[in-house]
């Protein structure tokens, strides 16, 4: 590689000579008539190129039939090569797609996340009752507590400050309007039940039958059967957490209301009451 | 070099003309380029290939294993806050602590591979002749949802009790569940984490057996 110039000079030489040896045994190859066949015209362009004083020696046909084959080989190689880039390059770009993406892509998901709204992001911890941005809320500061989301059926309303604690520790709160009928709440008790970052609970004055909510995103529906309602869980759960490994167990279990005067610093809020 | 690798190939293959020789040496050195390229490109796309699939048995096992180990969690820091018997506390500081680490492991294979740390088949899909074995959603040794409220609101005798002899029965699933993912996976990974949990926990049973014979009344 590093002299190019000496090393090309005795190879048309000897491509030459070859061709020039190569004339008997263009003959014997004749029985290889797939061979000389092809590059039967392609020689007759390259003679021209090369020069008028060698054109009698005509017979670069052979080293062109000799050369086709490993050339098909390596042609195969390149192209199985590039098939296995191709494909290694589609699956990475298709399965890169981030969680996010693929949640803000369901029909009807509200995404919270890319509106940058200050409070909604805020993940501190405050004390007392605190009011949200939403409803259900989607984020935004909250007790120390988080509701215990360990596949839990809460038959009554819970405390925003602690069911958004639980969202930051990524899990998926799915709530219904206080009232909904049963064979609905079954639907999505079923969906909750025995899986841990779940956790169900009816709410007074929602505006739809159903709403599912991650930290940050958000979907609404009217049918419990809805199969967004399964897309939406399947793409967030655990993965919408903030704090990767934060566990839902140990949290509170009632549904008791966050009192003014709480301090939200017991850890003990489910266990002792 | 590499036309010194290249022309013994080349004697071999034709030993009369050093033309021929000549063009076999560039054959050999695109060869070898092309095979470089190739080794390349697979390289980089093989490990994926090779990870274990969305629906594999190796997913379906860290996915519900995941699970499963939670509640364990939940009730050893339950027995672990309100237990006084030394014993039993000191063996739920070690299941909390293990199981957890453990969860730790297998998300992060999940992770690895590229899969999502839930999947969206039923638990214990992965698990053939496994219909029926899930009941309200929980897995084979989980406790119901009443056990867990039981748990929370016992103390002392009640609580010790009511936690060996639910960790048992957990403990007992979570065996049953590790034995089938080292019988139907091959992954390195996978193999260990669960042969460690069947030997540990066998382990632990029997612990739990010599808990109970000292905190069972009679």
């Amino acid at each position: 590689m590093s002299t190019p110039g000496p090393e090309r000079v005795p190879s048309t030489v000897k491509v030459d000579k070859t061709t020039g040896q190569g004339k008997p045994p263009a003959a014997k190859s004749g029985s290889g008539k797939p061979g000389s066949a092809k590059p039967g015209s392609r020689p007759g362009a390259k003679g021209g190129n090369k020069g008028k004083g060698r054109r009698p020696v005509t017979p670069v046909k052979v080293s062109g039939g000799r050369n086709w084959g490993p050339i098909a080989v390596a042609g195969a190689v390149i192209l199985v090569a590039a098939g296995i880039i191709g494909y290694g390059v589609y699956a990475s770009v298709q399965g890169s797609q981030p969680w996010e993406d693929r949640a803000a892509a369901i029909e009807g998901v509200v995404d919270y996340r890319s509106q940058n709204n200050a409070q909604i992001n805020d993940q501190t911890h405050k004390d007392g009752t605190l009011t949200y941005v939403t409803n259900p809320p989607v984020g935004g500061a909250h007790n120390a507590t988080w509701q215990n989301c360990m596949g839990d059926i809460y038959t009554e309303p819970i405390a925003n400050e602690h069911a958004v604690h639980s969202l930051e520790h990524g899990a998926v709160w799915v709530t219904y309007k206080q009232g909904l009928a049963d064979d609905q709440v079954a639907k999505l008790r079923e969906r909750v039940e025995g899986k841990d970052y779940m956790l169900l609970s009816p709410i007074a004055n929602l505006d739809k039958n159903v709403s599912v909510q991650v930290w940050g995103y958000q979907l609404k529906v009217d049918d419990a059967a809805d199969t967004r309602i399964d897309d939406f869980i399947k793409t967030t759960r655990v993965k919408a957490s903030l704090e990767p490994g934060a566990a839902c167990s140990g949290g509170n279990t009632t549904s008791d209301p966050v009192t003014a005067g709480s301090n939200g610093t017991s850890m003990d809020n489910g266990t002792q009451q | 070099m590499i036309s010194e690798v290249a022309s013994p190939d080349a004697d071999a293959a034709s030993g009369e003309a050093t033309s021929p020789s000549r063009r076999f040496g560039y054959i050999a050195v695109a060869t070898l380029i092309l095979g470089l390229i190739l080794g390349v490109a697979a390289g980089l796309v093989v490990p994926r290939l090779g990870n274990p699939a969305d629906d594999s048995v190796e997913a379906g096992f860290l996915r519900d294993m995941s699970t499963h180990h939670a509640q364990a969690v939940e009730m050893a820091m339950l027995a672990h806050t309100g237990s006084t018997t030394p014993g039993i506390v000191t063996l739920a500081n070690d299941i909390a602590l293990t199981q957890q680490g453990q969860i730790g492991y297998m998300q992060a294979w999940l992770r690895d591979w590229h899969l999502s740390p839930t999947g969206s088949e039923e638990p214990m899909a992965w698990m053939p002749n496994s219909a029926g074995s899930i009941v309200d959603g929980l897995m084979p040794g989980m406790a119901t949802a009443d056990q867990m409220t039981s748990l929370r609101q016992a103390t002392g005798n009640d609580l010790d009790v009511e936690f060996l002899t639910l960790m048992r029965a957990h403990h007992l699933g979570g065996i049953h569940m590790a034995q089938e993912a080292i019988e139907l996976s091959d992954d390195e990974n996978v193999d260990w984490i669960a042969n460690s949990m069947v030997v540990a926990q066998q382990g632990e049973i029997q612990l739990i057996d010599s808990l109970l014979k000292q905190v069972q009344p009679g």
